[in-house]
């Protein structure tokens, strides 16, 4: 396990090593704190939990993880909570932070091992790299990556095979809109979100490819854009009391797949957290849109 | 020793709100600025007092116009009583008092302790001494707020420079008793060689008090000099428009109908 | 006491230097136990082994920033209370920290790419200081009439501009992406984590240089006291009314912005602190001036101490402490001014 020495941060954190942390990293069994749900997913399916210490509060699956001391929120950490528990890695995305504490615990010596989230499968890869470097679970780690490997590689071709059916019978894509709804307004996904990304490698288009990020549903947009298919959360259905109520907002009660009823409801952790329930959840949103 | 206007004239948003050509009144007396509603008194008081910047040039006091004079040693010089009394926060009726002291800073009264209740007892506020302001009555307030501005003129024996009280309706909040009892200390004050300009609206209080009547209406002094000479029941009809006839006790009052 | 007045014995109260050292004692009281407690246990016994780093880089650094920051915002709202001759009055009011939320939104949301490159991290805390200042300087421009500014004008000004801010903030939020948003939210929480040295000491000069005058020169604080009578009877009491606004923004447009900077939003200290010494030493500024910084400084590491702790090894915003603690505080404050008046 490396110690990092951080000189780019410089400026703002000052030019400090930490002997003392050096010393006491690698000597004993790994402590890890784990953010992100997917990061944490790949944590508990390498065996590593043995090992984990802490977690954020958007690690809920399995259910083991709602158990350990949480860090809080993965984008609000704090420095003296994290060092507390003497970790020998954090393990999460780059959307981890803030940035100056992030830099207080590169300052200590705390190893952050941190993936691109970038929504792709080499996300997942990278996630499932550096938690076997940082648990010490090598061959594991090899054996994870090489079935997720092989069930990533049979959901794309089964999404080609539907893909090339359809470019023959010369029928569209199905035209798909990702609603999200925890309390409060619901919301759409445009460009650069985690929805988008499943949906294209899905093979759907999103029926409102418009602004970036999440942004709230407008009733008239949404009834324009026409959706074959609306894909939502659990989570979502249950805030608005059922799938009659999730019916009866304006913005979705005039699309084509209200009158038709096709509503896609999938766990959000599985589908957008980019863990090792990926390549399934995948071939289950494709399976749902054709 | 006097203060005086020359050519002072202000206009705003086109109207006419004084034009006072000549002014002036000396110190040691007691005048009374009367007038209706809107007649411009209490503009010609913030003049005189140095409020008014755009005018401050045309006004002279103790031979030097008002933009020539030092801010602290004017503050020490002149004080002027407005009619609101409110203040924020619950500071002591001594705290209000010691106010009036801030232009003195530089150059402390040789009995600076004892200023403060000799001027509250002068304007019959003494038992209010270790009260707290905000929990006073109007007329109590007035009265504190009199007693401030009278520490505010109390100069050190050896500056010998004119001092001016100007008031704005100090009886205006105060009962019968209390009235007649700010009078008499205007005069008191008065005949210690102090100037004395004060508002009021009610003309048989300034017949009994006042050494020197001027009757403001439209922006400009209509009449000026001795209450007996200017206060007669046909320029009280031209510009009040009020009937009255002089009844004669003891100093010549005016009976209204 | 003259003969006069003796007649009238004063009601008794502790003096003032009393009051001052047992506020200083307070202060230095809650420094000792923000020092003490945090997420990082026993810093003595683990001193060698870590402990000693914690604290030097992570806690003290923090501790200085609530020290500063509730000087600052202390201060900054017994001058804001005074210069308004308002006790409800707060340093938002003149746009300083709608103005340092919106210069941080334009950094976090729109970025400004010229500005990141030369400063890295230092850029939102630039970008905010700068927002700060700028959104002040505008209400106070717009505030002046005739080279006049009246205080009512002021007022009625800074509303019109933090709604405004307000309003562009909302826009910020729509424009933002997922990320942009929680960085932006979570600023606009306010929270103490994150300091370091470097931007600390800048930060406590900057606030030093600006709470000097007030805090080291009586005379403004008399000032203060003689506009409470209204600023036409401060004015013929030979207090120059314009230079003592213009003193008072400047502070507080220096300190609250630069603590604003850093921290983000932290709610309630600027209302509160003036009104604690106002209820336990009077309203005499040039008592309430100090005792704000000592009883702002108190409020924020009380405040700042629960958010490490309580829910360890996590953190609360700072914002939430100092309103669990500021609401009851100052509801039992009125509640106790009424049973004295």
């Amino acid at each position: 396990m490396k110690r990092r020495v951080f000189m780019g941060q410089a400026a703002l954190a000052g030019p400090l090593v930490w002997p003392a942390w050096a010393r006491a990293a690698g000597e004993s069994a790994p402590r890890l704190i784990s953010l992100s749900g997917g990061m944490t997913e790949v944590v508990w399916r390498l065996g590593a939990e043995r090992w984990v210490v802490a977690t954020d509060t958007t690690s809920n699956y399995p259910a083991a993880a709602q158990r350990t001391a949480k860090v809080g929120y993965m984008r609000q950490l704090s420095a003296e909570g994290v060092l507390a528990l003497q970790p020998t890695a954090v393990l999460g995305t780059h959307e981890a932070g803030p940035a100056s504490v992030l830099a207080q615990l590169r300052q200590a010596g705390v190893p952050l091992m941190l993936a691109r989230a970038d929504h792709s499968f080499q996300e997942l890869l990278a996630k499932v790299r550096l938690a076997a470097r940082a648990s010490g679970l090598r061959e594991a780690g090899q054996a994870l990556e090489a079935e997720l490997g092989t069930q990533w590689q049979q959901a794309l071709r089964r999404i080609e095979q539907v893909r090339q059916q359809r470019r023959q019978r010369q029928a569209a894509a199905p035209r798909a809109l990702f609603v999200m709804n925890h309390g409060g307004r619901p919301q759409s996904a445009g460009r650069g979100t985690a929805a988008q990304a499943m949906l294209d490698l899905a093979g759907a288009v999103n029926a409102l490819d418009v602004d970036q990020g999440y942004k709230a549903l407008s009733a008239e947009a949404v009834a324009q854009a026409r959706p074959d298919v609306i894909v939502t959360t659990t989570e979502s259905v249950e805030a608005s009391g059922g799938l009659s109520g999730f019916w009866r907002h304006p913005g979705l009660a005039y699309t084509p797949a209200a009158r038709q009823q096709r509503v896609l409801v999938m766990d959000a952790m599985a589908l957008l957290g980019f863990g090792p329930r990926l390549p399934q959840a995948l071939m289950d949103l494709h399976q749902g849109l054709s | 020793m006097t203060i005086g206007a020359h050519q002072l004239s202000l206009h705003k948003a086109g109207r006419c709100l004084l034009d006072v050509p000549h002014l002036n009144l000396p110190a040691g007396q007691v005048h009374a600025l009367l007038g209706p509603n809107g007649a411009g008194k209490s503009t010609l008081l913030k003049a005189l007092s140095g409020l008014e910047r755009t005018v401050a040039a045309q006004v002279v006091l103790h031979g030097r116009s008002l933009d020539q004079w030092d801010i602290l040693a004017l503050a020490a010089h002149r004080a002027l009583l407005e009619q609101d009394h409110r203040v924020p926060f619950d500071f002591h009726v001594t705290d209000i008092v010691r106010m009036g002291r801030y232009p003195h800073g530089a150059r402390p009264h040789p009995r600076e302790v004892d200023l403060v209740s000799n001027c509250l007892q002068q304007a019959g506020a003494l038992h209010l001494l270790h009260r707290r302001y905000d929990q006073l009555s109007g007329g109590e307030k007035a009265r504190v707020q009199l007693a401030r501005v009278l520490a505010q003129i109390e100069v050190s024996p050896d500056d010998h420079a004119a001092r001016w009280l100007l008031l704005d309706e100090p009886t205006a909040a105060l009962d019968l008793a209390h009235q007649h009892a700010v009078m008499r200390l205007l005069r008191e004050v008065a005949a210690q060689g102090v100037g004395v300009l004060v508002v009021l609206h009610d003309l048989n209080l300034a017949a009994a008090y006042a050494d020197q009547v001027l009757v403001m209406n439209d922006g400009r002094i209509d009449a000026q000099g001795p209450c007996a000479r200017v206060l007669q029941p046909e320029l009280v009809a031209r510009i009040w428009g009020v009937v009255c006839e002089r009844v004669g006790l003891g100093q010549g009052w005016l009976a209204f109908s | 006491m003259s003969a006069l007045a003796s007649r009238w014995p004063r009601p008794a109260m502790p003096s003032n230097k009393v009051m001052g050292l047992l506020g200083v004692l307070t202060l230095l009281g809650c420094v000792l136990l923000a020092i003490s407690q945090g997420a990082y246990g026993l810093l003595i016994a683990n001193w060698h082994q870590g402990g000693a780093e914690v604290f030097w880089h992570i806690r003290a650094p923090r501790v200085l920033m609530g020290v500063v920051a509730g000087m600052a915002l202390g201060v900054s709202g017994a001058l804001i209370q005074g210069l308004f001759r308002n006790p409800l009055a707060d340093p938002g009011l003149i746009g300083v920290s709608s103005g340092a939320a919106l210069g941080a939104g334009l950094m976090i949301v729109v970025g400004w790419p010229w500005l990141g490159a030369r400063a890295g991290p230092w850029a939102l805390m630039v970008a905010a200081f700068a927002g700060a200042l700028l959104v002040t300087a505008l209400t106070w421009r717009l505030a002046r009439r005739e080279g006049q500014v009246q205080i009512t004008r002021l007022l009625l000004v800074g509303i019109a501009i933090n709604a405004g801010a307000g309003s562009a903030l909302g826009l910020l939020s729509h424009l933002a992406d997922d990320e942009q948003l929680r960085s932006l939210t979570f600023w606009l929480l306010g929270s103490l984590g994150g300091s370091q040295w470097p931007a600390v000491s800048v930060c406590a000069l900057v606030v030093a240089l600006a709470l000097s005058l007030p805090l080291w020169h009586p005379a403004q604080a008399r000032a203060l006291n003689v506009l409470s009578l209204g600023d036409t009877s401060a004015q013929m009491l030979g207090v120059n009314v314009q230079a003592v606004q213009r003193v008072c923004l400047v502070c507080v447009a220096l300190s609250v912005g630069a603590v604003t900077a850093l921290v983000g939003m932290v709610a309630f200290v600027g209302l509160l602190a003036p009104h604690a010494v106002r209820l336990l030493a009077g309203p005499d500024h040039r008592v309430v001036i100090p005792g704000s910084a000592l009883i702002g400084a108190c409020l924020v590491l009380l405040a700042d101490t629960g958010a490490r702790t309580l829910v360890a090894p996590a953190e609360l915003p700072l914002g939430v402490l100092t309103g669990f603690i500021g609401a009851p505080a100052f509801v039992l404050m009125l509640h106790r001014r009424a049973a004295l008046a």
